[in-house]
């Protein structure tokens, strides 16, 4: 297990230095933030000039081994755009925001479509079955943008401020963007669960199971769904990996200032130190997701040797 | 005694009474009103905001929506009228002094938010910043800007106290626009600036305007408390909240909600059908956001040509692309009558406009005109000259300027193609064409479709385009416009200049260095409950006077 730990580590400090090289060198080849800077009607002495305030005339090398020699200190230079440093930038949006949304989102995806998945297989081609369809269906093909809006209508407008449209800080706020995040992944969940319990259903351990008497719960829950939730397991690491780094069209619906919205504003605006801060907290975010996710393996099925 | 109680009873009711009567009458007499309608003078109005500011330090830029967080807090010295015409800010008088001075005489007892005197040395400081002069004398850092006034105000020589509220501004020649340049550049404290810094303008602004910031949460909100020492008409409620909200549907949701009290940037189709809902006020107001379509009619020596002078060198095919464009019909279809048609190159609210012969929709004339440049139809219904088809790559900022600007630039395509120009149009986000127009890269055969604003009233903000090579400068002046332009930058008396100004406002009309599209109309949704707010024809919100109904 240590051994395990460790090399993981030494991987995935090689795999942030490849995720933030590659990053330094493919923003610099998007072009110039300076112009972004600068009146349309600056001359090319004026432009030159703010490159230069930004450091950005420098030769491209010295750039770069600066860059790796302030990385370790978290400093990532200060943001084009906010003039502060960039780190802090990116983690203001992060916690609590960014956090707090993806964390409920991902417990709403997982907890409901567990139930869902099972309800569906145990009940296939039933009245249950084919309603928890039909809602998957409806949820994963419904875009992000048009659910959070309705809602919006629904629990702002028509029922009277029942629910706040924008902003975040209370629990309040957080009810309609975590239920739009969760939509899609929800119903994607509850397909995999169903698709993974019909799979394990069928097999021996199963029928012996229940010829011993086991209680129908115990079987669904003890012995089926433990090998079923494998790919489930490896799904949701995946989506709160994508969750963690911001949920662009949900922040820009509700208004939530989470990372996705910052990162997305960052890139059109060439603000250099602000997207590099970004991808290095996403690689750390999704670095963590998959390291959990293969703890969990572990836990959920002791044939997997961590080694 | 039992007698007595009897008979004090009335008296005693009738004390009590009497009393509640004048503490009614009291209460109704103090409660603050407007044009006879009761007033919450402890109310906060919250603003639904499409962005958030980057910057708070004007020296930054003021670009876009900028300017609306900043003037909330900083002024500059001379103020603006809703229908967009100069009038005293910080200064109460400007004028030229001969033809080489300008001297502005400033507002007495004027006092920024932490209780700093607004005076003379206040000036000088700001000109030291923006000239970036005394910097290291100041103990100041140097910050990027939009405008770097040494560059683009070269003739200003020195700046010099009269006494503690007069300054006087030197300059080498005649520079009629000054007042315009300078006058309009929010004022920071001198001492709060040198003994905090730069960065504490951007975190924790003071200055002398209505509103105090109080907070900041980036990308959130900024909340505002009113300016309780204000020297003018102050807003006529005690808070304010400028709250971002990205998408308008849901900013729309937010005011019919009750969520917020005021929209800013409502779109052209969803302001017809608020107009429609009770309990919602729409306004709107002319800006000066200019959309055009930008040719390449830059000389081979001037961009990165190939060896070729721009495609669209010639005035006439220019003019003709001009005519081609039916901008009644993009402004009532697209725009549903939320913008405005302009022939003059100039913003119709800038001081010194002049109404020029708007360009008629005539796609005939137009084939006509191209003809008598050379470009025949070479028979598949694309125009020919020498061989060579009449092509524009037009580059186009997809997602930059709204919905309505993305789905008319498709249509200015099939204009141009009716009348035998063949368009390639190319996406591009809004960086990389920045990064096109700054290099010089365009093709020979390019365009653009761009918008340009600005934060100063004069004229020469807008004419000043084409005298200088910069990014939306592609097609410069000929010699004798450029000398026309620079003989309305010399004269500084207001009649003589007003009258060059239209004159020369009319021969750029005819030699169209752009295809004129549109100009803004901005539109702002409301409750009814909010008061006496009037839109500018900037780009910022004034809060002044406005007080929201109990």
């Amino acid at each position: 297990m240590r051994r395990f730990l460790l090399r993981r580590l030494v991987h995935s400090i090689f795999v942030v230095w490849g995720v933030v090289t590659a990053v330094f060198f493919l923003v610099r080849l998007t072009g110039d933030p300076a112009v972004f800077l600068v009146d349309q009607t600056a001359t090319r002495e004026e432009i030159a000039h703010t490159r230069h305030l930004l450091g950005l005339d420098r030769p491209l090398s010295t750039q770069y081994l600066e860059f790796l020699a302030a990385v370790p200190r978290g400093d990532f230079g200060r943001s084009i755009r906010e003039r502060r440093p960039a780190l802090s930038v990116v983690l203001e949006h992060f916690w609590p925001a960014t956090v707090e949304l993806a964390l409920v989102a991902a417990v709403l995806a997982t907890v409901l479509a567990v139930p869902l998945g099972i309800v569906s297989a145990t009940h296939k081609d039933h009245a249950a079955d084919h309603l928890s369809r039909l809602a998957s269906l409806f949820l994963q093909s419904m875009p992000s943008f048009w659910l959070g809006l309705l809602l919006i209508l629904l629990f702002a407008v028509e029922l009277q401020g029942a629910l706040p449209a924008y902003g975040a800080g209370t629990w309040r706020h957080l009810v309609l963007p975590a239920i739009t995040l969760a939509a899609a992944p929800l119903a994607q969940n509850a397909r995999l669960v169903r698709a993974s319990m019909l799979e394990v259903l069928h097999n021996d351990y199963v029928r012996t199971a229940r010829a011993k008497g086991v209680p129908e719960g115990l079987v669904l829950y003890r012995h089926a769904l433990r090998n079923a939730a494998i790919p489930f397991i490896t799904l949701s690491g995946l989506s709160l990996g994508f969750m963690l780094s911001g949920a662009i069209v949900i922040e820009t619906v509700f208004s939530w200032p989470g990372l996705g919205r910052l990162i997305v504003q960052a890139v059109p605006a060439r603000d250099f130190p602000v997207i590099q801060a970004g991808v290095f907290v996403f690689a750390l975010v999704f670095i963590a997701v998959n390291l959990t996710v293969d703890l969990l393996y572990a836990v959920v099925d002791p044939r997997i040797r961590l080694s | 005694m039992a007698r007595a109680r009897v008979r004090w009873m009335p008296v005693w009711w009738g004390l009590t009474l009497g009393l509640l009567t004048l503490g009614a009458s009291t209460a109704l007499a103090q409660a603050p009103t407007l044009d006879g309608v009761a007033i919450d003078p402890d109310a906060e109005l919250v603003v639904a905001m499409p962005d958030d500011t980057n910057n708070m330090d004007p020296r930054i830029g003021m670009g876009s929506i900028r300017s609306s967080y900043i003037r909330q807090v900083y002024e500059s010295m001379i103020d603006v009228d809703p229908q967009g015409k100069p009038v005293p800010g910080l200064a109460v008088a400007w004028k030229p002094v001969g033809d080489l001075v300008w001297e502005f005489s400033l507002r007495r007892g004027v006092t920024f938010h932490d209780g700093e005197a607004f005076t003379a040395d206040t000036v000088l400081f700001n000109l030291d910043r923006m000239f970036r002069k005394n910097l290291d004398r100041w103990g100041i850092k140097d910050v990027t800007a939009a405008t770097a006034f040494e560059k683009t105000l070269p003739v200003v020589t020195r700046w010099e106290k009269v006494n503690d509220t007069t300054v006087r501004i030197h300059t080498s020649e005649p520079v009629s626009n000054l007042w315009d340049a300078i006058g309009r550049e929010p004022m920071v404290p001198k001492d709060y600036t040198i003994k905090n810094g730069v960065d504490a303008l951007n975190d924790r602004p003071v200055g002398t305007g209505p509103w105090k910031m109080t907070a900041w949460k980036r990308g959130d909100s900024m909340r505002f408390e009113r300016n309780e020492m204000y020297w003018g008409n102050p807003p006529l409620f005690k808070k304010m909240r400028f709250q971002v909200i990205p998408e308008a549907g849901a900013r729309l949701a937010a005011l019919r909600a009750g969520q917020v009290g005021l929209v800013d940037a409502v779109p052209p189709l969803d302001a017809q059908v608020l107009s429609r809902e009770s309990g919602i006020k729409v306004v709107s107001s002319v800006q000066k956001l200019y959309c055009r379509v930008y040719l390449n009619a830059r000389p081979k020596d001037a961009f990165d040509s190939g060896g070729k002078d721009g495609l669209f060198l010639d005035p006439r095919v220019r003019l003709a692309l001009n005519l081609a464009i039916n901008k009644d019909g993009i402004i009532q279809k697209i725009f549903h009558g939320y913008a405005i048609g302009n022939a003059s190159p100039v913003s119709t609210v800038s001081y010194g406009y002049a109404p020029q012969e708007p360009y008629a929709y005539d796609p005939k004339r137009a084939r006509t005109i191209l003809a008598e440049a050379g470009w025949k139809d070479g028979g598949d219904g694309v125009l020919k000259k020498d061989g060579e088809p009449l092509t524009l790559q037009l580059l186009f900022p997809a997602k930059h300027y709204g919905q309505a600007f993305d789905e008319m630039t498709p249509a200015v395509v099939e204009m141009l193609k009716a009348v035998g120009v063949q368009v390639v149009l190319k996406p591009v986000d809004f960086g990389s064409l920045l990064q096109t127009v700054t290099k010089g890269t365009l093709p020979y055969n390019g365009g653009y479709v761009a918008c340009r604003t600005s934060n100063n009233l004069d004229a020469d903000d807008f004419l000043r385009d084409w005298s200088a090579l910069t990014m939306v400068n592609w097609a410069p002046y000929s010699p004798d416009l450029l000398e026309a332009y620079r003989a309305t930058r010399r004269e500084v008396d207001p009649g003589k200049r007003l009258k060059l100004l239209a004159d020369f406002q009319h021969r750029v009309r005819d030699w169209a260095p752009v295809v004129s599209l549109y100009q803004e109309v901005k539109v702002y949704a409301m409750s009814v409950r909010v008061l006496r707010f009037q839109p500018l024809t900037e780009l910022h919100m004034d809060f002044r006077g406005v007080a929201i109904k109990k």
